[in-house]
Order: C-alpha cells, then sequence, then structure tokens
C-alpha cells in the first residue's frame, strides 16, 4: 500500500473493489468463440433492466394504493413470469445476475 | 516504434526532467500551439509484458508531471502508433484540452471510498417490517399476489436502506463541502460499498482537505470503514467534449 492510499482495513476494500470491478468487464466480450454470448448478456441486459422498470413503477403504484386487485393479479402474474423467463435465459446462456450490467465509461454502470 | 502518452500539459517546452517512463523510455514532449503531450517511445514488446508496475509507472510519470505543470493525464496505457496520429489528436482536441486545462490548473483530486455494515443494517430493517405487518396488501392465496407482496417487502427495505444510505453519505461529504470545487459521488455501488467519491481541491487547500478527513475518522458517522487516497492528478474530473458535439 503506498503512502497516498490511507485505511485501517485494507483486506475489506480490496475484497469490495475487486467483487464489484469482476462483476461488471469493461467491455462487451464479442470475439469469434463467445459472439452468441456476448450478444445475449447485452440483450439480456437491456430486458432485465426493462424488467427492473417495470417493478419498480408496479412497486410505486402498489405503494401509492393505486392498483384494483384486478390490477395487482395481472401485473404479479406479468413480472413473475417475466422473471422465471429470464432466469431460463440466464441458465442457458450461462450468465449470473451480477453479469447483467454494461459499464457506459464516464456516465457509470448501467444498472 | 510506438509512443505512450502520459497526460496533455500546458506547456510546449521541453520536460527538463531526466526521468523514465514505461519500459524504460525518456519522457518528452511533444508541443501542439501553446500546449503540448507528454509521452515516451515504446517498442513492439510491450503488449506482452503488462504487468502492474507499469501502472505505478504510468501514475508516477503523471504525479511528476503534476509537480510542474496542468495536467489532464491519459487513461493507463493510451498509446499512438506515430507524432503524426497524435498531432492530429491534438488539434481536434485543442479547445478542449484548453478549456480542461484552465478549469483544473492549480487543482488535485482525492478519492474516499467507505463501507458500512449494509447487511446489518438490511437485516435490521427487515426485522422491523416484520413486526409492522402488511398495511397496503393482503394475501388472498394467489400465486401472483403473493409474488408482488413479496416484492412489495422487498422495494419497502431496500427504500429504508437507500435513505439511511444517504443520510450517512450527506452526513460524510459534509465534512468536505467548504474545501472542494468540484465532487463526483457515486453511492452504494454494492451492500456495503456506501460511497465512492473524488474530490477536487485547490491545491492550497489539500493540508485542510485531509485535516477535514481526520475529524471525519473521529466524528463521523459510527461504524463505517475508510479508504482515503491522494493527492491524484484529476482523472475523474476531466470532461473532453468531441469536435463534433460541441458545434451542434
Amino acid at each position: 500500500m503506498n503512502k497516498k492510499v490511507k485505511t485501517d482495513s485494507p483486506d475489506v476494500f480490496i475484497e469490495e473493489i475487486e467483487k464489484i470491478q469482476e462483476a461488471i468487464p469493461k467491455r462487451i466480450d464479442a470475439n469469434p468463440q463467445n459472439v452468441e454470448k456476448g450478444l445475449a448478456k447485452l440483450v439480456l441486459t437491456l430486458v432485465e433492466l426493462i424488467r427492473k422498470l417495470l417493478e419498480k413503477q408496479a412497486m410505486r403504484r402498489v405503494d401509492g394504493g393505486s392498483l384494483t386487485d384486478e390490477e395487482i393479479e395481472k401485473v404479479g402474474e406479468t413480472l413473475m413470469k417475466l422473471e422465471n423467463k429470464m432466469k431460463e435465459l440466464k441458465e442457458v446462456f450461462g450468465l449470473k445476475d451480477e453479469e447483467l450490467n454494461i459499464n457506459l465509461g464516464p456516465l457509470g454502470d448501467l444498472m | 516504434m510506438k509512443i505512450y502518452a502520459y497526460g496533455v500539459i500546458d506547456s510546449n517546452c521541453r520536460i527538463e526532467d531526466s526521468s523514465k517512463g514505461i519500459e524504460g523510455g525518456r519522457i518528452y514532449n511533444i508541443p501542439y500551439r501553446d500546449i503540448g503531450i507528454a509521452v515516451s517511445d515504446l517498442d513492439g514488446r510491450y503488449q506482452k509484458n503488462i504487468n502492474p508496475d507499469h501502472v505505478l509507472e504510468h501514475e508516477r510519470v503523471a504525479e511528476k508531471l503534476m509537480e510542474s505543470f496542468a495536467v489532464l493525464p491519459m487513461r493507463f496505457f493510451t498509446i499512438f502508433k506515430d507524432k503524426e496520429e497524435i498531432l492530429s489528436m491534438m488539434s481536434e482536441y485543442y479547445d478542449s484540452f484548453n478549456e480542461n486545462l484552465n478549469r483544473l490548473r492549480g487543482k488535485l483530486e482525492f478519492g474516499l471510498k467507505v463501507i458500512w455494515s449494509g447487511d446489518v443494517i438490511k437485516k435490521r430493517i427487515a426485522e422491523n417490517n416484520a413486526g409492522k405487518g402488511q398495511s397496503k396488501l393482503l394475501s388472498n392465496g394467489s400465486p401472483a399476489r403473493n409474488y408482488i407482496m413479496e416484492k412489495f417487502e422487498k422495494y419497502k427495505m431496500n427504500r429504508q436502506f437507500e435513505k439511511e444510505g444517504h443520510r450517512d453519505i450527506s452526513a460524510i461529504d459534509e465534512f468536505f463541502s467548504g474545501f472542494a470545487v468540484e465532487k463526483k459521488l457515486d453511492t452504494l455501488k454494492s451492500d456495503k460499498l456506501l460511497l465512492t467519491a473524488s474530490y477536487l481541491v485547490e491545491k492550497a487547500k489539500q493540508d485542510d482537505f485531509k485535516q477535514a478527513f481526520e475529524r471525519l475518522k473521529k466524528s463521523g458517522p459510527d461504524g463505517l470503514k475508510y479508504l482515503f487516497s491522494g493527492p491524484w492528478p484529476p482523472y475523474n474530473f476531466i470532461n473532453l467534449t468531441k469536435p463534433e458535439f460541441k458545434k451542434a
């Protein structure tokens, strides 16, 4: 550790930073050997973003009490099916939850 | 022979420094109008040899430049194929480089990372919420409704978690508010990593800034772990505008 870095808990920080960096690659890996997985990762990341937005919007409406019982059923079923389908697709392409993200350079991470 | 770039500097003069850069190359300045770019030559072997020492070399050179010039440090391993390519880049970005050099002259960057007991806090919130019961939704046994109820509990917990996180972040940031001219706060990157902050500080105020950190350690929010670093060249405060966007 050089003298410009001060911390009482270096191990804790190293572990956490490594964990975050490993999860989010800087570039989309699209070489001929695994182009399918690279593309799936990109597409599933975008689907996951939309799924999370839908879920958040639904939660806001539940919180605000603006959904009828029938709407809650419908939204619940839709979100549940979407989540299950995502689980299937992640398994097919061997992707983990934390891999579904894109580093947008100076803008930070997508999610 | 390729050219390795360390940073754009606010001088078109010769660099009077005998220190070496990556792979032992001599550091020199390629001038463009009234600014320049500090570089060293690189032979073809470098690609096989990239290692952590190169990162430290790059940083050492950027810091050395910072002692004498305003510097816009380049990203690690920025390589140009020849001088012509460098001059073309300098010509294209000259206005933007100049704006940044003027804005960042005499300023340094400090970094702060903060870890909190996110897992413990989440557990505590979940326990508290469990005691309160369902206020918005009642189960009717349908899987879809149960799914929404479960998600809503998580949503409430995350909202409370973020609220508590941002309360601590504001308290931390308050310690530095009088000493930084710009800041970038990246919050809750993970449950544990509460804050990753970069602060831009005038050179004259760097000791005040360091003292603010000492005060934070003594009297900041409880249960936090800190990693404080700097001064660095202002890596996180360079705002380059692509020329074609600027005209629009």
